[in-house]
């Protein structure tokens, strides 16, 4: 790095506090009884804002499962941008119509609550407006922005796939389990069963038929 | 002279404009909503030996200098243990590395006696791993900024892709082995219980015919 004017060192930590501050955040679970609402900032107009959500099955032994959760995404203008209905978990994208508060709702028809596992990530790359603006922010800011965005693409789908994981390992447990106190309920009821009938029809004989009677 | 004093001016705005969370909305955190009554929780599964970097705070909306909230916090690891506990604050920040992997669990409910009617908005700033990795004592010591600093950053995230990576390919193994152990199971008992009912229903029949015949009814 050559020697850089003290103004464009000041503009160049701008960008960098201004850019870094899109982090990714981290999937969180949130149960949902009814309905959960998250909320998310988005900076800028334009921005695509993605994320993923899934179900992480709960031990319902003796029912079948759940049928899977809806989530709703309101606009800070108020109008849904984005519904997704009884899936037990999807990906979803979209681009951000205006910038500001989005509502990102979870709604649980059944009574059952159920642990969602959540990542949504609002995305900025930098375009030739920007560029325009500020004669300090190279074109290579741009790609370098379409780098850390398809990293974290990356990274979004392997939270998702993360949680899709950690669900399947429920499902397995579950499963496990099922087979073996299914199995060793079916033992003992054979069992029983097969007693009492034993037992049943040997009281049937046992009192005066009159079969063999002199 | 003037330069030097304008920059630092700009350099004092920053820090402030970075360190406040209330004033510029951070894209990072996610907002919750606390109901006035019961805990709000949120947790995550996290492997062991990872970095956790929180930070909450409550978001005043409209009547901003009225409310005197205060929200309260614990933080509990899988096995029990209180690994954060803060009573009546209107933000506070908790940091510690995971010792075992688990569901770890962050609960936060109105503090003091101002009820809400309509529950409270916080706001949770949770990184862990890669995304809690403080890049500007990294930036200091390595004394590098602007672009390399980016590229580091970048090449960060690609090695923690890779070690996710890893780590999910071993879980699949994991799984995997139960899944075929749970399906030779299922054979198994299937074929045992088809042999469990055969031999039954022969000792039933056994034991009947001899019962008739010592009854001398056959």
């Amino acid at each position: 790095m050559g020697t850089r004017p003290g103004y464009a060192n000041l503009l160049l930590l701008i960008g960098l506090v201004l850019t870094s501050s899109l982090a990714p955040v981290s999937s969180l679970s949130v149960t949902v009884n009814d309905v959960e609402c998250v909320y998310e900032y988005v900076l800028y107009e334009g921005d695509t804002v993605s994320g993923n959500f899934v179900v992480v099955d709960h031990d319902i032994f003796w029912s079948s499962d759940h049928p899977g959760i809806d989530l709703t995404v309101t606009s800070p203008a108020g109008n849904v941008v984005q519904t997704l209905k009884g899936t037990s978990g999807d990906k979803f994208e979209f681009k951000a119509p205006r910038s500001g508060m989005y509502k990102f709702c979870f709604h649980n028809p059944y009574s059952t609550p159920e642990t969602v596992s959540f990542y949504i990530h609002a995305g900025h790359i930098p375009n030739e407006h920007d560029l325009a603006k500020d004669e300090h922010l190279d074109p290579i800011n741009v790609k370098i922005a379409e780098l850390r965005e398809a990293l974290e693409s990356v990274t979004a789908e392997q939270k998702y796939l993360k949680a899709r994981d950690s669900r399947h390992r429920h499902t397995n447990e579950s499963t496990r389990k099922r087979v073996i106190y299914y199995t060793v309920a079916e033992y003992l009821l054979l069992a029983c069963v097969s007693t009492l009938q034993v037992v049943y029809i040997r009281q049937l004989f046992s009192k005066s038929v009159g079969y063999n009677r002199v | 002279m003037a330069e030097r004093r304008a920059e630092a001016i700009l350099l004092v705005a920053l820090l402030l404009l970075g360190c406040s969370g209330h004033l510029v909305p951070v894209t990072e955190a996610v907002w919750l909503t606390i109901p006035s009554s019961g805990t709000k929780c949120v947790s995550e599964e996290i492997q062991s030996n990872v970095v956790v970097l929180a930070d909450y705070y409550i978001v005043d909306e409209e009547h901003a200098h009225l409310h005197t909230a205060t929200i309260s916090s614990r933080v509990t690891s899988p096995y029990g243990n209180n690994l954060h506990h803060n009573e009546n604050v209107t933000h506070g920040q908790f940091a510690f590395t995971t010792s075992e992997a688990g569901n770890y669990l962050a609960c936060f409910w109105i503090g003091g006696k101002h009820q809400e009617a309509a529950g409270l908005t916080i706001g949770l700033d949770w990184k862990i791993g890669i995304a809690a990795k403080d890049w500007e004592s990294v930036a200091k010591r390595e004394k590098i900024q602007g672009m390399e600093l980016e590229l580091l950053k970048l090449e960060g995230a690609v090695q923690a892709i890779h070690d996710n990576l890893i780590y999910l390919k071993n879980r699949e193994a994991e799984m995997r082995e139960v899944s075929e152990k749970t399906n030779a199971r299922v054979a198994r008992f299937s074929l045992m219980s088809l042999g469990a009912c055969i031999v039954v229903s022969v000792l039933q029949l056994w034991h009947l015919r001899r019962f008739f015949e010592r009854k001398k009814l056959i």
